[in-house]
């Protein structure tokens, strides 16, 4: 698994590539730690790089967005890939999180160019 | 349209004979079970084929059943268990349970992804294979995250099946074979051994009978999580073996196909 982070004014992202699994959630956490320390308006995760997506890691996506709200900021999340939405769908997590088409829809929502 | 082709397979029940059937065994599964049925929805309704999807339930005491129930596929066929019997005992319920022209098994951890499906339905379609093996042994596989213990076992292993059984496939372990309908109702209906080592029986079988047993190389991932006690199963799996040449010296097994 590949996880980057970029910030874009007062937006951090955070991109993630392979199988987003049990294994690859400690890294993961870390980064969206470091991201949250940062205090941004806003945090997207970029998942068009993951094409299988456990419970395990769906519970750390639940967790950040916990984390990110104690901090009266947000997470949205973008580029799913389509084994990926249907996923969320199934556990009914694509209600929790708000879902962006890609980065640019997402950055564009939140009104950074 | 990708997406519409998962809404379809979901809500319209088939009317054809299903060209594939994919047998899940599963207990207590509900952590791992609903991710794992998402990534195969989306990826085999692509193909462009009729398919079904079998769970089958061994006694699970955790939410996996009703997590499936409230799923309601109209092509995903539940098998429930009153009794936990051992994954062989799930496969074996799914498969004789199947309609499809070739069924695929598969383990409800996505530890072998369903991409690999491709290759194993190609070498039984086009290239007259009865039997295509998912390995992590054969040239061009993978495997990432495993554990030293699962490597150490799986050495062990190969090495008795190798020379002890005569068995022509590296790994017989990997929870991802297919088979064709006849192999699959054959074998399985001569199955004797309900745990782990099922596999080995249903491939020293498939010699036995003379069917064509194709190795192919997939990608493998540890998924975490895994029920597998190194120790305990390498027990039962040489106790199984013995099993396995008794039942055959005894008769049980019959002659060719």
């Amino acid at each position: 698994m590949k996880i980057e982070t970029q910030q874009k004014s007062d937006v951090v992202i955070v991109r993630i590539e392979g199988r987003f699994d049990a294994f690859g959630v400690p890294e993961a956490e870390q980064h969206f730690q470091a991201a949250i320390d940062q205090q941004p308006r806003h945090l997207v995760i970029n998942l068009g790089g993951v094409n299988f997506i456990d419970s395990t890691a769906l519970a750390a996506l639940v967790r950040a967005l916990k984390r990110v709200r104690e901090h009266q900021s947000d997470l949205s999340l973008c580029n799913l890939q389509q084994a990926v939405q249907i996923i969320f769908e199934l556990t009914r997590l694509d209600k929790a999180f708000s879902l962006y088409a890609d980065e640019s829809a997402a950055l564009t929502a939140l009104g950074v160019a | 349209m990708p997406y519409t082709n998962y809404e379809t397979w979901k809500t319209t029940p088939i009317t054809n004979k299903p060209l594939l059937s994919i047998v899940i065994p599963a207990y207590n599964e509900a952590q791992r079970i609903v991710p794992t049925i998402g990534a195969i929805a989306s990826h085999v309704s692509d193909l462009g084929f009729d398919w079904e999807l079998i769970i089958a339930d061994d006694g699970s005491k955790d939410e996996t059943v009703p997590l499936v129930q409230e799923m309601n596929f109209a092509n995903l066929n539940l098998l429930i268990a009153e009794k936990n019997g051992g994954k062989g005992s799930a496969v074996q319920r799914g498969m004789l349970a199947s309609k499809g022209d070739y069924v695929l098994f598969c383990d409800a951890d996505n530890s072998t992804p369903i991409e690999e499906v491709t290759n194993l339905l190609d070498r039984l379609q086009n290239q007259g294979y009865d039997v295509a093996v998912g390995s992590r042994a054969a040239e061009g596989a993978s495997e990432s995250n495993k554990r030293f213990m699962r490597h150490l076992m799986s050495a062990v292993l190969r090495g008795i099946v190798k020379y002890g059984f005569r068995i022509p496939v590296k790994d017989t372990q990997c929870g991802f074979k297919m088979y064709t309908e006849k192999a699959a109702k054959h074998l399985h209906e001569k199955q004797t051994i309900m745990g782990f080592s099922f596999d080995l029986e249903i491939l020293y079988l498939a010699r036995k009978y003379g069917y064509r047993i194709a190795e192919v190389p997939v990608n493998w991932i540890d998924a975490p999580g895994s029920k597998v006690d190194p120790a305990k199963e390498a027990r039962r799996f040489l106790r199984d073996l013995v099993k396995i040449k008794r039942n055959d010296w005894q008769g049980r097994y019959g002659g060719a196909a």
